[in-house]
């Protein structure tokens, strides 16, 4: 569906994406992943054509020609959400529709429909600055499905929402993938990436790091991950816990503790050591890793600070 | 094409939805009354002068010239005979303003043609020019009769001649007067003038609010960037189109009911001698239409890319100073080209295209221009537009997209380069 092969895209004095690869089946919900400043953003313009990569290639729908050429099978959020301010609702995201090639009475016709949808029926003839914030958002995420995309590239797009309205488009998004629509989406926001995605991508300053099918990224990036709540007396836990042939990680609350264990420990003897060693346990639970604490250990902290913003006669990251 | 066309609906449909557009297609057909109506108040309000006659001389000669002036409109004469103390006491009524001035004849007049006025206004050409006429009027009568003519004979062969001007055109006499030629170059130069900068603003603060709002990430991921330039350019362009038709309705049917307007300010007689509508000849609506549409898109190409460079609507309008700049140089050089239409200067301003939109229709509105330089005018015009589209379109192209400090010149040239 989507191929990006060794994209490369450097601004002033700053490698803003680095001969990074990755493929999109189709039919999935794919998330790029990544701490502020990893060069998501930039990945995706190359994607939307927005602007050019300095190396590698991207290749849609497995045909030639660019993201502009295929625009009309593709539906784009921008991260920075804009519209015509002044501009009707109703004749706004028609006129994005065209823009995407649809007929316009086709287009009216489909407009009328998700804006009822999402609840802006009521609000069709208005001025776009008359609406709120999240009804602005809702209006932009109705423009870029308009045109029936088979693929959809959202960057960040539950930034700024509220609880309820996240709701609303999660449950469009998923509603989408079941029509078979491919959808990629951006976001640093681990748990939203935990439920939706089958696939996924984390970069960090502009490198892949890794990426593919969201349970074999678990199995294969962490070994078991276990978690012990004390009832009371921990007895020896923290003798047992430093035990390095046994446990990987561990981050000790006291009364619970959330440890990593070493390759070919096994859980039931360190549990079998626990309660000899007079531990009352409330819970011992041998889960996957989350996919926040996949992120955390693999991006590291010294990603938290992004490299050098580009120059400022550049384009943003 | 599909979606040219639908940047060029939206750019029309939303400005035409605009209080701004009406209010504007309104103040055009005000601004045409006015034109009509303040000349006629104007000359209402020069009024009458009333003078005296001091008459110091000793035939019919004082009386004659009282007689003369009184045929005329512009002065209520009165006689007054010469003597001690009368020119002071006159003085002092012209002090008082109960007397615009007055005129002393003595028999000095007929025989040198030397007379006095003094007045409290004496630098009003129309009051002096009438003076001197209705004084050499009788005095040449005066002296004709001396020498024993008849004064039926005199009275016939007295003959006031009002010179009418008729401007040739090609070879066929237009019926434009002097003045109506001059009316029309410098009107058309100042809408030409007002019109393009508008329009262009116009197009500029497109560009920036769809920067500034970054919906151009949508659109620029849809269409090519040449194309969202051009839509909106034409779009633009369409606009001002309407915009002139509404005036030039709105100015036609004012015309029709120029008597009433006029008789409603009370000058309905004077009406059809203050304000004649020039002759507009289809030829000249052409010329003045094309160079209009020639400046629009050239002018607009680079208020685009003016836009484009700049991340908000004040950059834009402090950026835009060097482009209003070279649309001012025909502007401000309109006298000349009214005045002196032919010279090297009006020639070459009228064939370098950034200042031939304006220069060239007030030429041609002020005189004749050969066939040869209005072609050669054109074909530069529009050399120049694809000259400057091409270099405002890579601008654009680079300059949407930016963020943050606008470019200075080595990084506009590294981005037409780019391309």
């Amino acid at each position: 569906m989507l191929a990006l092969d060794r994209v490369t895209k450097r601004f002033a004095g700053h490698t803003a994406v680095d001969g990074l690869s990755l493929s999109v089946p189709r039919g999935v919900i794919y998330g790029l992943l990544g701490p502020n400043g990893a060069g998501k953003t930039t990945t995706i313009r190359m994607i939307m054509d927005i602007i050019e990569p300095d190396e590698g290639s991207v290749r849609l729908f497995g045909e030639p020609g660019t993201g502009r050429d295929h625009s009309a099978r593709i539906g784009y959020l921008p991260e920075e959400r804009g519209l015509y301010r002044r501009m009707r609702v109703l004749d706004l995201v028609v006129f994005l529709a065209e823009m995407k090639g649809v007929e316009r009475r086709r287009a009216r016709a489909r407009a009328a429909l998700w804006l009822e949808r999402l609840g802006l029926e009521a609000w069709r003839l208005r001025r776009v600055d008359e609406l709120s914030k999240g009804m602005q958002q809702k209006v932009q995420f109705v423009s870029t499905i308009l045109h029936e995309p088979e693929l959809l590239v959202l960057d960040e797009p539950f930034a700024g929402l509220d609880p309820v309205n996240t709701q609303v488009l999660k449950d469009a998004v998923v509603e989408l993938r079941r029509d078979g629509v491919t959808i990629l989406f951006s976001t640093h926001i681990m748990e939203q990436a935990e439920k939706l995605c089958d696939q996924l991508c984390i970069i960090a300053r502009g490198r892949k790091l890794v990426d593919g099918a969201l349970a074999d990224i678990k199995r294969t990036q962490t070994g078991h991950h276990l978690v012990i709540g004390f009832d009371g007396a921990p007895g020896a836990a923290a003798q047992l816990f430093a035990d390095e042939r046994v446990v990987k990680k561990v981050d000790d609350y006291g009364q619970y503790a959330e440890l990593e264990l070493a390759p070919g420990a096994d859980a039931q003897r360190l549990l079998a050591a626990l309660v000899n060693s007079g531990a009352r346990l409330a819970r011992f639970e041998l889960s996957e890793p989350s996919l926040n604490k996949i992120f955390l250990d693999l991006v590291g902290p010294e990603a938290a600070t992004p490299a050098a913003r580009p120059h400022p006669g550049g384009a943003r990251a | 094409m599909r979606k040219i066309w639908a940047v060029i609906r939206r750019e029309f449909v939303e400005r035409i939805r605009s209080k701004w557009f009406w209010i504007s297609a309104l103040l055009g057909p005000v601004f045409f009354g006015a034109m009509i109506v303040v000349p006629v108040l104007f000359a209402g309000a020069g009024g009458t002068r009333r003078i005296a006659v001091v008459d110091g001389t000793t035939g019919a000669f004082g009386a004659r010239v009282v007689a003369g002036l009184r045929g005329g409109k512009i002065f209520r004469a009165t006689r007054v005979p010469a003597g001690v103390g009368v020119v002071d006491s006159l003085t002092q009524l012209v002090g008082a303003k109960q007397l615009d001035g007055f005129l002393i004849v003595t028999d000095a007049v007929v025989e040198t043609g030397t007379a006095e006025y003094r007045a409290s206004n004496v630098s009003s050409f129309r009051d002096v020019a009438e003076l001197q006429d209705v004084l050499a009027r009788v005095a040449v009568a005066a002296r004709l009769e001396r020498q024993g003519v008849d004064p039926a004979v005199v009275g016939r062969a007295q003959l006031r001649i009002s010179l009418d001007t008729k401007k040739i055109s090609g070879s066929r006499t237009t019926g434009e007067s002097a003045a109506q030629s001059f009316a029309l170059a410098y009107v058309m130069g100042v809408v030409l003038f007002l019109v393009i900068t508008i329009y262009g603003v116009n197009v500029m603060s497109s560009v920036v609010e769809e920067k500034t709002t970054r919906i151009v990430e949508v659109l620029v991921s849809s269409l090519r960037p040449f194309q969202l330039m051009i839509g909106k350019v034409l779009g633009v362009g369409a606009v001002s189109i309407f915009q002139f038709v509404l005036w030039g309705l709105g100015a036609k049917l004012l015309l029709s009911q120029r008597q009433a307007l006029l008789a409603g300010v009370g000058g309905a007689e004077e009406a059809r001698q203050v304000f004649q509508m020039p002759h507009l000849s289809a030829a000249t609506l052409g010329v003045f239409l094309g160079y209009f549409l020639g400046g629009f898109f050239l002018y607009s190409a680079m208020y685009a890319a003016v836009g484009a460079m700049s991340s908000n609507e004040q950059e834009a309008r402090q950026a835009q100073q060097p482009v209003m700049f070279l649309l001012m140089i025909a502007y401000v050089s309109m006298f000349g080209l009214t005045n002196n239409p032919e010279s090297t200067y009006a020639v070459t301003l009228s064939l370098i295209p950034f200042t031939a939109p304006i220069a060239m229709p007030v030429r041609w509105a002020a005189s004749t221009v050969p066939a040869a330089e209005l072609v050669g005018s054109l074909g530069l015009l529009v050399a120049g537009i694809v000259a400057v589209t091409w270099v405002a379109a890579r601008i654009y192209r680079v300059g949407i997209l930016m963020t943050g400090k606008r470019p200075n010149v080595r990084e506009l040239v590294r981005w037409v380069r780019a391309g």
